[in-house]
């Protein structure tokens, strides 16, 4: 019990530390988000919208990212402002990760087991980095039911280190989609819908975001 | 397969590890505490429970509900709930914590939870 206070109380003092030295360098902007719910098609859209360029491959297949990656000095602008900062996509939070469902995608079993074996450090590295972020896009399915634990996670962890946040309700393209749920789901935070994947509604999250920071 | 409940206050997962809770959860336990985790629990036994994920163990399901009811309240309440927390020493609620492989899923309303198995 005295161990975990001195741990709480060291990673408090680290993240106060780290806050007062981040004003001196770049913002860091954090895709988090459950599995697959696009964070790195939204890397990809922000990174081919303003530095012509992709941030990652994206994938059906669960966990393609596995490891937190960064495009620096990417730059937005919108109603003549301008935003520099560093993107940060990292790997979407689970709770379990079983590796017999990569096979249900054609993996070999030594794939599936060493790819499971990637996505859990993946899934620690990426709350690990969550001190580091200025701001943080929250990126949901909005196919998907918004309530479940992942989601209920991460945004009350953002909230208990004070760290400004956007959702961002994304698969807007497809069908089933409903952002109002999202809306219901989390009343009190802002909600963008918008599609990574077809760009509908990016110039309304640019202007979030720069109203945001 | 032989699947138990346990049931563990608060006070005592507090002076207990996440290890000690996922032990259990890998012998098949669903744990009941009586409280709602603060989310840097929730986030450290995230932590914990992929540094455990095996070919045997894929994870768990995690859920917590809200007893107090804090989006319906009022700020006089909201204020009478937060002084309450601090006397007693934990978020009114109850969280569940189960092998993934048992439970499925775990769907949440904001006044009851429903585990699939």
């Amino acid at each position: 019990m005295v161990l975990k206070h001195i741990r709480n109380l060291k990673n408090r003092f680290s993240s106060i530390v780290s806050r007062i030295f981040r004003k001196k360098r770049d913002i860091r902007i954090g895709l988090y988000g459950p599995v697959n719910s696009g964070k790195t098609t939204l890397a990809n859209r922000i990174c081919m919208d303003w530095l012509g360029e992709e941030m990652g491959s994206a994938s059906v297949v669960p966990h393609e990212t596995r490891e937190i990656q960064t495009k620096e000095k990417v730059q937005i602008k919108s109603n003549g402002k301008s935003l520099t900062f560093n993107l940060v996509d990292t790997p979407g939070i689970a709770t379990k990760i079983d590796f017999e469902d990569f096979l249900k995608f054609g993996l070999k079993k030594t794939e599936a087991k060493s790819r499971a074996k990637e996505a859990t450090r993946g899934v620690i590295e990426a709350i690990k980095w969550l001190d580091r972020m200025d701001m943080v896009l929250v990126v949901l399915d909005s196919t998907k039911d918004p309530i479940n634990q992942v989601n209920i996670t991460i945004l009350g962890n953002l909230d208990a280190r004070n760290i400004p946040l956007l959702i961002v309700s994304n698969k807007a393209d497809v069908r089933k989609s409903s952002t109002t749920k999202i809306r219901n789901a989390f009343p009190g935070y802002d909600v963008i819908g918008i599609s990574a994947k077809t760009g509908q509604n990016m110039k309304d999250l640019y202007g979030s975001l720069l109203k945001k920071l | 397969m032989n699947l138990k409940i346990k049931f563990i206050p608060y006070e005592k997962m507090k002076m207990d590890s996440f290890s000690d809770i996922l032990r259990d959860v890998k012998e098949n336990t669903i744990i009941l505490i009586d409280a709602k985790l603060k989310p840097e629990e929730e986030s450290e036994i995230i932590e914990k429970t992929m540094e455990s994920v095996s070919e045997k163990f894929s994870g768990i399901e995690l859920s917590s509900i809200d007893f107090a009811g804090e989006e319906e309240m009022n700020n006089f309440e909201r204020f009478k709930n937060i002084i309450i927390e601090r006397i007693i020493g934990k978020k009114r609620g109850m969280t569940i914590i189960g092998p993934a492989k048992i439970i499925h899923k775990i769907k949440k309303n904001p006044k009851e939870l429903l585990l699939y198995m």
